[in-house]
């Protein structure tokens, strides 16, 4: 029971994680990107689409991050070159690709809302002897797939590279200070271009990986705002890369215990809200943490 | 036409041959000549608005001179933009610092032009030997792995400075230095620029402040009105003659008359103050201020000023001790209580906290009277009323504007400045709390404002003055009160404070009584 409820978690955490590490850099370079949900839901239909044409799931997770990062680009574009207000072009592409999509799967396959096709090629799992057995510990590291390791073992990579690394510091500067950037030479705006794309291409695995790696089929709402959760686990972290995973985790494990609620006695529609009440709850705590810290230092 | 007027004069390092440019029907430079040679420091001197601004971006690269040529190695030459300027060895320090909030000083450093390892990997080694190599050319030493955030202006000032020189520029043009600067750390920086003089770089100093241009210049140009007025060597001249060179005349300078001092209008009691880290900045201050008398305060910025505004205006938390306004206890009132009593308060953030940049000039200067019932009725904006209103005010503190309906940023620093001293005489305060009261102001703003100050004392007003120029204090105090460590340390009375003493006291020497 409680191996499940770990394993549900981990399994949870990785949508989340992914689009969160993309959104993490994307805002260090100064970009908020409300329209992590949008690429989630593109490339969570570009990698059903291509898992079931080519029968790989290495082709598919290639497509979906090809769809991300070009919607990211597409974003990045509107408001560095065309200065438009990022909040508002992150709304408008969550309304318009969901809208595309419906329209999409209307027009092509002639169904709406849900998309099934025939032999997907679903991410493999991995199954470690002896060590799955073991519990608690085994629920945590067997038999997961190759794109939750990737998203744990970027975790550190990113810290790595924004602390550690020239594109890094860039990064971080066109984030904190786009004209000093420039008068150094810099191009913060491309920089953010890139930073974006990432997070694109990021949201786009989170998308592929809910459908080719969870459930096997395609719906209109299967992100269910996932690409929020990741916006709030990044500001959870406070652009830290492992807390901002903490906050994927505990984000993953609501949702996997909200799975597991479903069906008992309680209203199923008031049960999915868990997850994002917990957001606004341990938000809150933080803020309020934080503040008493404030005020006791020196 | 003779070869020794052909060939380059290459000791010119960078100069300007007849620049002119225009804005509209404004001529903010007109044909400007000077020379600026190798391996020495340059000054151009000149009030707000002499053209000093455009000519520095002509000079960088970062606006193009509608006739005339910059010089650079002798040689007449447009720059492309300032990447070129660069390319040619010259850099600038702008007055607002361009370094990245949330980097370490290091990752400043060497930000753009980074040493690298495989993979991308900044070389954390050589950046901070590079970084060991500048300070011992500048004869500092810095805590290179301090946030910016967390580094104080001065130090935020030479990692800049050390910026240019790591990126092989050898002529440093520094737009008013010193404005961000207390008095210690200016003595640090002329120490700073003679080094870097003596290594043969050439430094082009823009500043208004005439003391520190004779203490640190080799030669002078003073424009004025877009026009070159002079250049002589410093030697040859006298603070005097710059400032008649600047403004065009003599000015008279103010004078305080001899008031009759009344009852006490402040009176601060067992005052004690945390400041914003919560750590107890003011210790214990006792202090009184009188109607028709100007109280200054001095001090090294740090030492409890801060924390003495926040007190007096209510805006921050005090430890303990009582606030006394005309009599009536203020200490838990709010800024708006305590104006209605009478309190006026000069900001020393005059960009951020004293005026909102964006509003118009009319509105800045209503702001805090809009409840009054002349300029509002029921909540509606009466705006005859206020455009009389507003208008008068101007025109008696003759702001120099086109429109009053303006941004506020259209203004330059000193006239902004006026307009904020307007609007806290404005409604006969009893006490005005002046912070830094002509920060950023040239010197017949200065006069301007310190007339002001005065013919308010002189009416029966009270003043409390924190100013970090000594000069304005002795000029405008008749008791300097001297701050250090959160403490009184001494207490000047008008016509004997002297510079050299005020100094000694604010660096915590205790006044000497002289022996008999």
């Amino acid at each position: 029971m409680i191996d499940n409820i770990i394993h549900a978690a981990f399994v949870m955490t990785t949508p989340i994680l992914l689009a969160a590490l993309g959104g993490l850099v994307n805002r260090i370079a100064g970009i908020v990107n409300i329209g992590l949900d949008s690429m989630m839901l593109a490339g969570a239909l570009a990698g059903l689409m291509v898992a079931s044409l080519t029968g790989s799931w290495p082709a598919a997770l290639l497509a979906a991050a090809f769809v991300g990062g070009f919607l990211g680009l597409l974003m990045s574009l509107t408001v560095t070159r065309l200065a438009a207000n990022e909040i508002i072009v992150g709304l408008g592409f969550n309304i318009a690709v969901a809208g595309l999509v419906r329209f999409f799967l209307k027009s092509w396959y002639g169904t709406s809302g849900t998309l099934s096709l025939a032999d997907v090629a679903m991410l493999p799992r991995i199954h470690i002897p002896v060590v799955a057995n073991i519990p608690v510990l085994g629920a945590i590291l067997s038999d997961h797939d190759p794109l939750t390791w990737a998203a744990w073992l970027l975790v550190p990579v990113s810290a790595w590279f924004l602390a550690r690394t020239r594109l890094g510091l860039r990064l971080r500067a066109a984030g904190a200070a786009p004209h000093a950037a420039r008068a150094l030479g810099l191009n913060p705006l491309s920089l953010r271009d890139a930073s974006t794309v990432f997070a694109g291409m990021m949201a786009g695995l989170a998308g592929a990986y809910l459908c080719i790696g969870v459930v096997g089929i395609f719906n209109e709402g299967i992100t269910a705002g996932r690409g929020f959760l990741a916006l709030a686990a990044f500001y959870f972290g406070r652009n830290r890369p492992w807390a901002t995973a903490l906050g994927a985790l505990l984000f993953g494990l609501f949702d996997a215990i909200q799975i597991r609620l479903q069906g008992r006695g309680l209203p199923a529609e008031l049960v999915q809200t868990l997850p994002y009440v917990m957001v606004i709850v341990i938000l809150t705590l933080v803020a309020i943490t934080v503040k008493r810290a404030r005020n006791k230092g020196a | 036409m003779s070869t020794a007027e052909t060939l380059p004069d290459a000791s010119i390092r960078l100069g300007a041959q007849g620049v002119t440019r225009r804005f509209g029907e404004l001529v903010a430079n007109d044909r400007i000549t000077f020379r600026a040679m190798r391996g020495t420091i340059h000054a151009i001197v000149g009030g707000n608005g002499a053209g000093k601004s455009t000519l520095m971006r002509i000079l960088q690269g970062m606006d193009r001179p509608d006739e005339g040529m910059v010089v650079v190695d002798g040689v007449p030459t447009v720059f492309l933009g300032p990447a070129d300027a660069f390319s040619r060895g010259i850099g600038m320090v702008h007055q607002e610092f361009m370094l990245v909030p949330g980097l370490t000083l290091l990752e400043n450093l060497v930000l753009a032009h980074e040493p690298t390892e495989g993979l991308g990997r900044i070389d954390r080694k050589a950046a901070l030997e590079a970084a060991r190599k500048l300070e011992r050319e500048a004869g500092v030493t810095l805590d290179w792995d301090t946030p910016v955030d967390d580094a104080p202006v001065h130090v935020r000032q030479i990692v800049e400075i050390l910026r240019l020189l790591y990126r092989g520029a050898d002529v440093l043009i520094l737009d008013e230095p010193t404005a961000v600067l207390a008095p210690a750390q200016v003595q640090e920086l002329i120490v700073l620029l003679r080094k870097l003089r003596a290594e043969g770089r050439t430094i082009l100093f823009i500043s208004h402040k005439l003391d520190e241009v004779m203490a640190l210049a080799d030669e002078i140009t003073v424009i004025r009105a877009g026009q070159v007025i002079g250049t002589m060597t410093t030697a040859d001249t006298t603070k005097a003659a710059l400032a008649e060179m600047m403004i065009g005349e003599i000015l008279s300078k103010p004078s305080a008359r001899p008031s009759s001092v009344g009852r006490p209008v402040l009176e601060i009691r067992e005052l004690a103050a945390l400041d914003a880290r919560r750590s107890l900045r003011l210790k214990e201050l006792d202090l009184d201020v009188r109607a028709g008398e100007i109280v200054g305060i001095a001090g090294v910025a740090g030492n409890g000023q801060d924390e003495i505004i926040a007190a007096v205006t209510g805006l921050g938390h005090i430890e303990r001790g009582r606030i006394v306004l005309d009599g009536k206890d203020v200490t838990k009132l709010d800024l708006r209580d305590r104006r209605e009593l009478g309190l006026s308060y000069l900001s020393p953030d005059r960009a951020v906290e004293g005026l909102c940049l964006t509003a118009p000039i009319s509105e800045n200067l209503i702001a805090g009277r809009h409840r009054s019932p002349e300029l509002s009725k029921g909540g509606i904006l009466q705006k005859g009323a206020i455009k009389r209103h507003v208008e008068t005010l101007l025109d008696r503190f003759s702001v120099k504007r086109t429109s009053s309906a303006l941004p506020i940023a259209s203004l330059s620093g000193g006239n902004q400045q006026k307009v904020a001293m307007a609007r806290e005489l404005d409604g006969g305060p009893k006490l005005l709390l002046a912070c830094q009261p002509t920060r950023g102001v040239d010197i017949r703003g200065i006069a301007f404002i310190h007339q002001c100050l005065l013919d308010y004392r002189e009416a029966g007003g009270a003043v409390l003055v924190i100013s970090e120029e000594l000069e304005e204090l002795i000029a405008l105090s008749d008791r300097i009160v001297v701050l250090y460590d959160g403490r009184v340390t001494g207490e000047v009375a008008r016509g004997s404070a002297k510079v050299e003493e005020l100094g000694r006291m604010m660096l915590g020497e205790t006044r000497q009584e002289i022996p008999a």
